[in-house]
């Protein structure tokens, strides 16, 4: 490169960092501009986590050269963090997949085929199965990383096509219980507030998150707003000390499981002190209580959460936590001018998870800390569109799109009529969660499953089990990915498809906030996008099953082009006619609006001329929401109109402790929990071929505190077995004043069998959410040998 | 050899003895700082490995709170790559490798 132009991109990229900060910087501008030559920069949403970083990517020759954060969106304000900067670099790597491969026995080897072969192959085994063993005998499992096209186009199909609503996603994994939660307490899922609040919130409350590292741009925006206003209180509730906790003002270091307790004490205090909000909740909420969520009066509250003084509370956290602790983090929770919660998996991944994320929404609702600039009850997204595609999409087996239930006949036929389908083509029975269906692949009552984009192999818990299923002959399976997986290995047929910027459509983040991403370069090789993929095995279905329905399922979408056109005329049908009148309206957000804003719309935005105002930053707020003014039955600022709640009112409920599924006990001592490094990203299937970031971390480790090391004989380094009643794990020991003592902590990202920490973890699932409990499990430790040297594994 | 733009947050009372801190570390160019803590830094390395590695690195010092890249150009790499001068390793043990002993 020549020098000059060395220069020029250096005087870019101090100035593109200092726009980010607002800093001048006194350089002569002129000749910048030839440091673009030849780059074309594409706007589009980072590919990894849930947060909804706006990036651009840089083009030159046709090849992807650069990237750089947009400064105005309202996600990421420009910041983007290590994995975002580098996710590109899966587009030219050596080991993506490039044709189909097929291989009729799973013993066998792949061979290459062509595209038709390999439709013929995924459409004649499907049909078989339909015809042999009936309609519930297929399945789809789907990502929160698909496009919410390509979400809402398979289940399309499945349920109006094939008459299964065998239809569910890794999103099952890591926010069903949030969904739970904001339906029963609010009446409606997905977050009333979102990001706005960051900058306006006066206390932070991150319990079950580690922000730092699973949301680094998010935790950039807090820990900005705490350095500018000292007086900011960030209260860090987690069992293990993480690098969000270097930030808090209160480390709550409380015994795995013991959260709801935590949550009822904190509501004790607030209730005690009166520092509650009675105008705001007798205005706007009922106290609801059991499985027939039964009303019952604030009294009967009071005498619940009676119990949970903050010296009980204190001793069941397990001792490092003081009664003080909690009065005070009580206060500071209450009396802010404004609070926001935070939480992923450490809530979600429980027996419980509806119930913990119920009590983070009792606090906001008991101190009107709620619907106000600076205050939010805000479940974070671990992947980039399992809200838009997965939530909204109708990627779940008991949801259809626009947030409707499978079991309502009066919604089934809403979104039949809008498919030009007869009515009673979708059946009225919910199909199999996710643990049902990999219970159904090990029982054989699945004959055929689309696995599309994730790897259950790796990441579903107590996965030696369901690999077993998984292997079986008599199962096929078809796998659509970017990369070799976990799952792949046990795969008849591998799909190559299009990354991210390789084809087009709409992401939607944590904040009920949709954003587009245009194809900007070619897939390598024959790889192709998921939507083509399911329009032309549609087509060859519906001949083999002689079924016109399932043409009809496709015809709007016949002869696009699928770089655009295609994925546009299934935003369009899904938008304009699947949307309307739901609560996640987006009739407004059409790719002619997605592509004018630097950050897309957060619904409810009903026509275009909202949506170019950025849509609704605050659900239910009259004058903010154009859904809450048409709902509107009176006077007061805020209408609540979830389609959860007839009453239309926010619910305090009384949930009390519940233990985790399994505790340690003499033969199993430890607590195990998991969760995520900054430099990975879920199965490592991706980062994992970013040598960046694999170097910086290339295999998972095991941390143990250090006082459970001395009385175990654990150094740093030695290896470490980690067995539970399911299975074992081998790995090098970091000994850190981390994990709480008496847990152990294991990431879960690494691909090596003897490291892949899902064959340890629990498949109890949380009975309203299904979602299982990964985080916590009961293991035995102990030390194999001293250090060894490792290398990181991928499969290929 | 890419080129990268930064933002290094650091405590802001200690904003001025990290920017000269970070300014003294090879690959590093510090463009401005502000009260608030902002130091504006242009990382300017070998490879996008160094590059990693300097950004772990000043992340590491005393003061810094953060590291953010908000622009990355890496256009000489792929140059390389399309000469075909430059294959990206993969990294790792492979399916059937055994680990070393």
């Amino acid at each position: 490169m020549a020098q000059t132009r060395r220069e020029f991109l250096k005087k870019t990229a101090a100035l593109s960092a200092a726009s980010y900060v607002g800093m001048n910087l006194p350089f002569d501008r002129i000749g910048l501009a030839r440091a673009e030559e030849g780059i074309t920069w594409h706007p589009g949403s980072c590919r990894l986590c849930g947060t909804g970083c706006r990036v651009e990517l840089g083009v030159k020759d046709g090849r992807p050269v650069g990237l750089r954060g947009i400064a105005e969106s309202r996600t990421n304000f420009g910041y983007l963090c290590m994995k975002g900067m580098h996710f590109w670099k899966c587009m030219r790597h050596p080991d993506r997949l490039k044709k189909p491969l097929y291989r009729a026995k799973k013993s066998e080897p792949f061979k290459e085929i062509s595209w038709d072969e390999a439709l013929d192959i995924a459409a004649g085994r499907f049909a078989d199965a339909v015809k042999a063993h009936g309609h519930d005998s297929v399945a789809y499992y789907g990502s929160g990383q698909a496009l919410t096209e390509e979400t809402y186009l398979f289940q399309k199909v499945m349920r109006g096509g094939l008459q299964t609503n065998n239809v569910e996603g890794n999103p099952r994994l890591c926010m069903a219980s949030a969904v739970g939660g904001y339906l029963t307490s609010f009446g409606a899922d997905e977050p009333i507030g979102g990001y706005a609040d960051l900058e306006k919130a006066h206390c932070f409350f991150i319990i079950g998150s580690n922000t730092a590292e699973a949301h680094p741009v998010l935790f950039r925006r807090i820990m900005r707003r705490k350095l500018d206003n000292p007086d900011v209180k960030v209260i860090n509730a987690d069992p293990r000390f993480s690098q969000t906790s270097r930030i808090a003002d209160k480390h709550l270091q409380f015994k795995p499981g013991t959260d709801l307790a935590l949550l009822n004490g904190m509501a004790h205090v607030i209730i005690e002190e009166k520092l509650y909000d009675e105008k705001f909740f007798s205005t706007y909420a009922t106290f609801r209580q059991g499985k027939e969520k039964k009303e019952v009066d604030f009294n009967a509250y009071k005498t619940f959460v009676a119990e949970y003084t903050p010296d009980k509370v204190a001793a069941i956290c397990g001792g490092n936590i003081t009664a003080d602790d909690i009065r005070e983090v009580a206060r500071w929770f209450a009396t802010s001018k404004g609070t926001v919660s935070l939480w992923t998996m450490g809530i979600n991944q429980r027996k419980r998870g509806v119930w913990a994320n119920n009590l983070i929404h009792n606090l906001h609702i008991l101190t009107g800390q709620l619907l106000k600039p600076g205050a939010d009850s805000l479940s974070l997204t671990g992947q980039p569109n399992a809200c838009g595609g997965v939530r909204e999409g109708g990627g779940l087996c008991h949801i259809l799109p626009g947030h409707r239930l499978v079991k309502k006949e009066k919604l089934r036929n809403q979104v039949e009529d809008a498919w030009g389908i007869p009515r009673g083509r979708i059946p009225p029975k919910p199909g199999y969660h996710t643990m049902a269906m990999f219970s159904a692949v090990n029982a054989g009552k699945i004959k055929a499953i689309w696995i599309n984009c994730t790897s259950p192999a790796q990441s579903l818990p107590n996965c030696n089990l369901y690999n077993k299923g998984l292997a079986r002959e008599d199962v096929f399976i078809v796998c659509s990915d970017i990369f070799p997986t976990r799952t792949t290995e046990y795969a008849n047929l591998v799909l190559p498809t299009a990354f991210h910027f390789e084809k087009t459509g709409v992401y939607g983040c944590t904040e009920r906030r949709s954003q587009l991403t245009r194809k900007a370069i070619d897939p390598p090789g024959e790889a192709k996008p998921e939507v083509w993929i399911v329009r032309e095995w549609a087509a060859r279905l519906a001949k083999k099953l002689g079924d016109p329905v399932i043409e009809q399922c496709i015809k709007p979408f016949v002869g696009k082009e699928e770089g655009y056109a295609l994925p546009k005329a299934i935003w369009d049908e899904y938008s304009q006619k699947v949307t309307k009148g739901r609560d996640n309206d987006l009739r407004g957000a059409t790719y002619r609006v997605l592509e004018q804003l630097p950050d897309g719309v957060q619904w409810p935005a009903l026509d275009e001329k909202y949506a170019l105002t950025g849509g609704t930053v605050k659900k239910f707020v009259k004058g903010m929401d154009p859904l809450a003014t048409i709902h509107a039955k009176n006077d007061l600022p805020y209408q609540f109109y979830g389609p959860a709640h007839p009453d239309r009112k926010l619910w305090i409920w009384l949930r009390p402790q519940a233990n985790p599924e399994e505790m340690p006990d003499a033969e199993y001592p430890f607590y195990l929990s998991t969760g995520r490094i900054i430099d990975h990203w879920h199965t490592m299937s991706m980062t994992g071929r970013i040598p960046e970031l694999l170097r910086a971390n290339p295999y998972a480790y095991v941390e143990i505190n250090p006082k459970d090391a001395k009385k175990l004989g654990i150094k740093a380094g030695d290896m470490v077995e980690i067995r539970s009643r399911r299975g074992v794990n081998i790995l090098p020991a970091k000994v850190y004043v981390g994990p709480i003592e008496g847990m152990v902590f294991v990431y879960w990202h690494d691909q090596e069998a003897s490291r892949m920490i899902n064959k340890v973890t629990k498949d109890a699932f949380d009975p309203g959410s299904k979602e299982p409990e990964f985080k916590i499990c009961a293991v035995q430790i102990k030390r194999v040998s001293g250090p060894k040297p490792l290398m990181p594994f991928l499969v290929s | 050899m890419p080129i990268g733009g930064v933002v290094i947050s650091a405590l802001p009372r200690e904003v001025e003895q990290v920017a000269e801190a970070c300014g003294a570390m090879a690959g590093v160019e510090i463009h401005g700082l502000d009260d608030k803590g902002n130091i504006v830094a242009v990382l300017d390395t070998r490879t996008t490995d160094e590059m990693e590695e300097l950004m772990r690195s000043i992340g590491r010092r005393p003061g810094v709170l953060q590291v953010g890249l908000t622009y990355l150009n890496s256009e000489d790499e792929d140059a390389m790559m399309a000469r075909g001068e430059y294959v990206p390793q993969v990294l790792g043990r492979r399916k059937g490798e055994r680990e070393p002993r």
